[in-house]
């Protein structure tokens, strides 16, 4: 149950809470996480999103892998639905958030948060982003013992190589393109992606004849069915914490719960930072005040520190609706790594020729598992998806309109736009023989881009966010030339048809929105609130370079748990 | 942008909304299930989204030519986009979800009316096009024709322009006198076009009631029974496959090592081989780092 009082309060379980958390914890403090979402795979909630369930969670001991199994359906369009940011009541939708034109932002509730949707993807920053861009207080050498202790916890290792691998390999490598093979990347090329999925049973090589089951105890670590944007509780039957796939619900929480010094409490809405000021100068933060999301009843928390950890969106909006002293980068400098999609679609003969195969299949193997790194830039990463999200990412949506009413002389595509009707279902035909590429942009903080409130726009849990993005001139360019890096990549793979989205702004990696120098300290203290840290992507000083943000939140959070410990215990 | 059309827009839509006699009534839970004038826009937008296409049987095959309407694509999306969001205000609807199909469908006509004030309409307006889409189980057309509206007169592809256009309008209304709740327009496009298209290509149609608890769903994860899965070809949700072909690396690559299985770059050695090694922990510089493009301040 939870108590009346912490020596620390975790507001958010997503990808970077429990990592501090768990520092937290060793260090011997007592600490609640609350989180908004529900707790998936836990005993204490067999059916979390159609009964209120137990109240928090303490043990180790109730975590399920059964459980995980049968809530994560890997069924794409239910598991959406399941995981994006909303309460755990099945019968009440997402929560409301406005964000410009038809883009949209992605963000998972439950504990794991958006690592239950990211697809494993752990590369560190790129270090010209930290040392050279002028905007982080710290230096990346200050971060790799943080990395190399986050990649030992997720197994990150390089993904395996399935036919969409090889063929977006083949294709960089004739587009001129060297191959990485660094942690800490300095220059232009192509490398597996660092992944912080376990790697799969060699017998599931195409070679070696497997004609088995693919669930535990028969095979161990990935099974390359595809589903981490689903939730992924491969391989089925084993125990939670073999889980192949290491979002923090299965890398960060389990030794988190071990301690004995954490309890998790879902459900629960953090809604006001309580502050005193004594001195009557700069305020001292005395706990929080959060919201039962399946009762609505509201409780007070007291404790010694408060770690904010809801996630770029959301704790800028506590914050401003906090009522906490006024700072002009609060919810500022919004990075979203302002992406796009580069398809391509080849004729059987070709395929066969460059893979051995005439399908590529994109189903089968993992998700991204092939990226190509370009420092100031940005990165490319291919993406393979079951059809539906396939849809919705690739064809969608557009700034350009639909297809039909643009034509592409002189591009290096086909086709751009949003596309629906005839060309949709024709295209479509051929999703066994298409691969798509996502566009990830080393896009730049500015001041006018973030998260606001406004009184009026409110929900249950008060002043609902309004995002606010336009990129700059120079990251359209940054954008526009991975694009046409793609396209290149795509057509020296020999693919007949390239199509690009042109996507809207659309938020798929969200942060710098209370950063590290402007909003907290070189510890993550907020300049303006005592012993009020922020541990979650939000502190970030800008994008990393547009390489995947997870394992530098990660690394980031960490540190700041053992930060929190020197200063005040 | 059409900066200078917003006010304009504002008013026709405003016009648009107070006409419509219900529609408050309806955003507070009391009224119809679905609007007949929404239902025919609806069956409107997934027909113009997901048509039936008869010319790609030849192409593609006879399975390519059921659409959207097939499988009753547009009652659904009305579903899920009245039970998509919500403030958690329960004088706004059941659970507090906000129902946005109808503004949605009255948004929807007012660009069809910009479409076709500017002339770029390529077809004319047609109410007998809107009545040909309505279903063996939807009302007689005769019951429905004077709640046609001008979207769905609208050929299939002057549907898709008028979606379009909504794109290009930066703008909120709030129907409430207290701001309660918002719609912003650029919301409608991805919710008739982007979330309509995940929907029909997921594993949406195979399950008996989508709508059911979780625990209470099942699903045949069979490709007879997702028409859209028999137009691409996957073959629904599987454990694993045997799909590993290595791992990525060279002859002094930390990366991957042993038997090659194939030839990735002949010059640069790179090969994909049989066994996963680990990437190298280098020292770094960066001192030389030009940045490629304009970096702005602020």
């Amino acid at each position: 149950m939870v108590e009346d009082s912490y020596d620390a309060i975790v507001v958010g379980a997503g990808g970077d809470g429990p990592v501090a958390a768990w520092k937290l914890a060793e260090a011997g403090l007592s600490v609640l996480v609350l989180e908004a979402g529900p707790f998936y795979g836990n005993e204490q909630w067999p059916r979390p999103n159609e009964d209120p369930g137990g109240e928090a969670s303490s043990s180790a001991e109730d975590l399920s892998g059964d459980l995980l199994d049968e809530q994560f359906t890997t069924r794409e369009f239910e598991m959406i639905t399941k995981l994006v940011f909303g309460p755990a009541d099945h019968e009440r939708g997402f929560w409301f958030r406005k964000f410009p034109g038809d883009g949209a932002i992605l963000q998972c509730a439950g504990v794991g948060g958006t690592t239950l949707h990211y697809t494993g993807c752990h590369p560190r920053a790129y270090p010209a982003a930290i040392d050279e861009q002028g905007h982080w207080p710290i230096e990346y050498a200050d971060l790799i013992p943080y990395y190399q202790e986050v990649e030992e916890m997720c197994d990150v290792a390089p993904a395996p190589v399935t036919a969409k691998e090889e063929l977006f390999f083949r294709g960089a490598a004739d587009a001129g393109w060297e191959l990485i093979e660094d942690l800490n990347v300095t220059e232009p090329g192509y490398r597996p992606q660092p992944n912080a999925i376990t790697q799969p049973d060699e017998r599931l090589h195409v070679d070696a004849g497997y004609d088995g089951d693919f669930t535990y105890p028969d095979v161990e670590g990935d099974t390359l069915a595809l589903g981490n944007i689903a939730g992924n509780p491969h391989p089925r039957g084993a125990p939670y914490e073999e889980k192949a796939k290491k979002a923090s619900n299965v890398s960060f929480v389990p030794p988190a719960l071990r301690t004995g010094n954490v309890t998790i409490r879902p459900n629960a809405f953090v809604t006001d930072v309580v502050t005193v000021t004594p001195r009557g100068d700069t305020p001292t933060v005395a706990g929080v005040q959060f919201r039962d999301t399946w009762s609505g009843s509201v409780q007070q928390v007291d404790s010694e520190v408060v770690v904010l950890a809801a996630g770029a969106i959301e704790t800028p909006r506590l914050w401003l609706n906090a009522d906490l002293p006024a700072n002009e980068w609060v919810g500022r400098g919004l990075t979203i790594h302002f992406g796009d999609n580069v398809m391509g679609l080849w004729d059987p003969d070709d395929l066969d020729e460059a893979i051995g195969s005439d399908v590529i299949d994109q189903h089968e193997g993992q998700d991204i598992a092939a990226r190509f790194d370009y420092p100031g830039v940005g990165m490319l990463q291919t993406v393979g998806t079951a059809p539906g999200i396939g849809a919705i990412l690739g064809f969608g949506a557009s700034a350009s309109g639909f297809a039909f009413q643009n034509d592409t002389p002189g591009e290096p595509w086909d086709t751009i736009g949003r596309l629906a009707g005839t060309e949709l279902k024709r295209l479509l035909s051929d999703y066994r023989r298409m691969l798509q590429i996502l566009v990830v942009s080393d896009d730049r903080p500015h001041q006018r881009n973030g998260v606001t409130v406004a009184p009026g726009v409110a929900d249950e849990h008060g002043p609902i966010p309004i995002v606010n993005y336009e990129p700059s001139e120079g990251d359209r360019q940054r954008r526009d030339e991975l694009a046409r890096i793609a396209a290149d990549i795509l057509r020296e793979a020999g693919a007949s048809h390239v199509h690009r989205s042109d996507s809207p702004p659309t938020a798929l990696h969200v942060h710098s929105t209370m950063r590290m120098g402007k909003v907290v300290d070189e510890a993550c203290e907020a300049y303006d609130v005592d012993r009020l840290f922020v541990a979650d992507h939000s502190v970030l000083a800008n994008g990393v370079g547009g390489a995947n943000p997870t394992n530098t939140g990660q690394a980031l959070a960490a540190r700041t748990g053992e930060r929190i410990v020197e200063r005040h215990f | 942008m059409v900066t200078n059309r917003i006010d304009d827009w504002l008013s026709v839509m405003w016009q648009s909304l107070t006409s419509t006699g219900g529609l408050l009534l309806e955003l507070v839970g009391v009224g119809p299930d679905v609007d007949p004038h929404t239902k025919v826009t609806f069956r409107a937008i997934g027909d113009a989204v997901m048509p039936e296409t008869p010319g790609l049987a030849g192409e593609l095959g006879p399975e390519h030519v059921s659409g959207g309407l097939a499988v009753d694509l547009d009652a659904f999306t009305v579903t899920y986009v009245d039970d998509g969001f919500q403030l958690g205000l329960p004088h706004l609807g059941p659970q507090g979800n906000i129902p946005i199909a109808d503004p949605i469908a009255h948004l929807l006509d007012s660009a069809a009316l910009t479409l076709v004030e500017r002339g770029d309409n390529e077809r004319d307006p047609d109410v007998d096009r809107a009545l040909s889409l309505l279903g063996p189980d939807d009302p007689s057309p005769r019951a429905v024709e004077d709640v046609v509206g001008p979207f769905a007169k609208l050929s299939r592809r002057d549907r898709l322009r008028a979606i379009a256009i909504v794109d290009e309008f930066d703008v909120e209304f709030t129907p409430t006198d207290d701001d309660l709740f918002e719609l912003d327009a650029g919301l409608v496009g991805q919710l008739v076009i982007g979330f309509m298209e995940m929907i029909y290509y997921s594993e949406w149609q195979g399950y008996d009631e989508f709508t059911q608890p979780p625990s209470r769903r099942s699903h045949p994860n069979d490709r007879s029974a997702v028409q859209s899965w028999r137009q691409t070809g996957f073959p629904g949700f599987a454990d694993g496959y045997a799909a590993l072909r290595g791992y990525v690396g060279t002859t002094d690559s930390p990366l991957g090592g042993g038997d090659t299985w194939a030839t990735v770059d002949e010059a640069a050695d790179v090969r994909i081989v049989r066994e996963s090694g680990g990437f190298r922990e280098n020292d770094y510089e960066t001192s030389d780092y030009r940045e490629p493009f304009p970096v702005e301040s602020g």
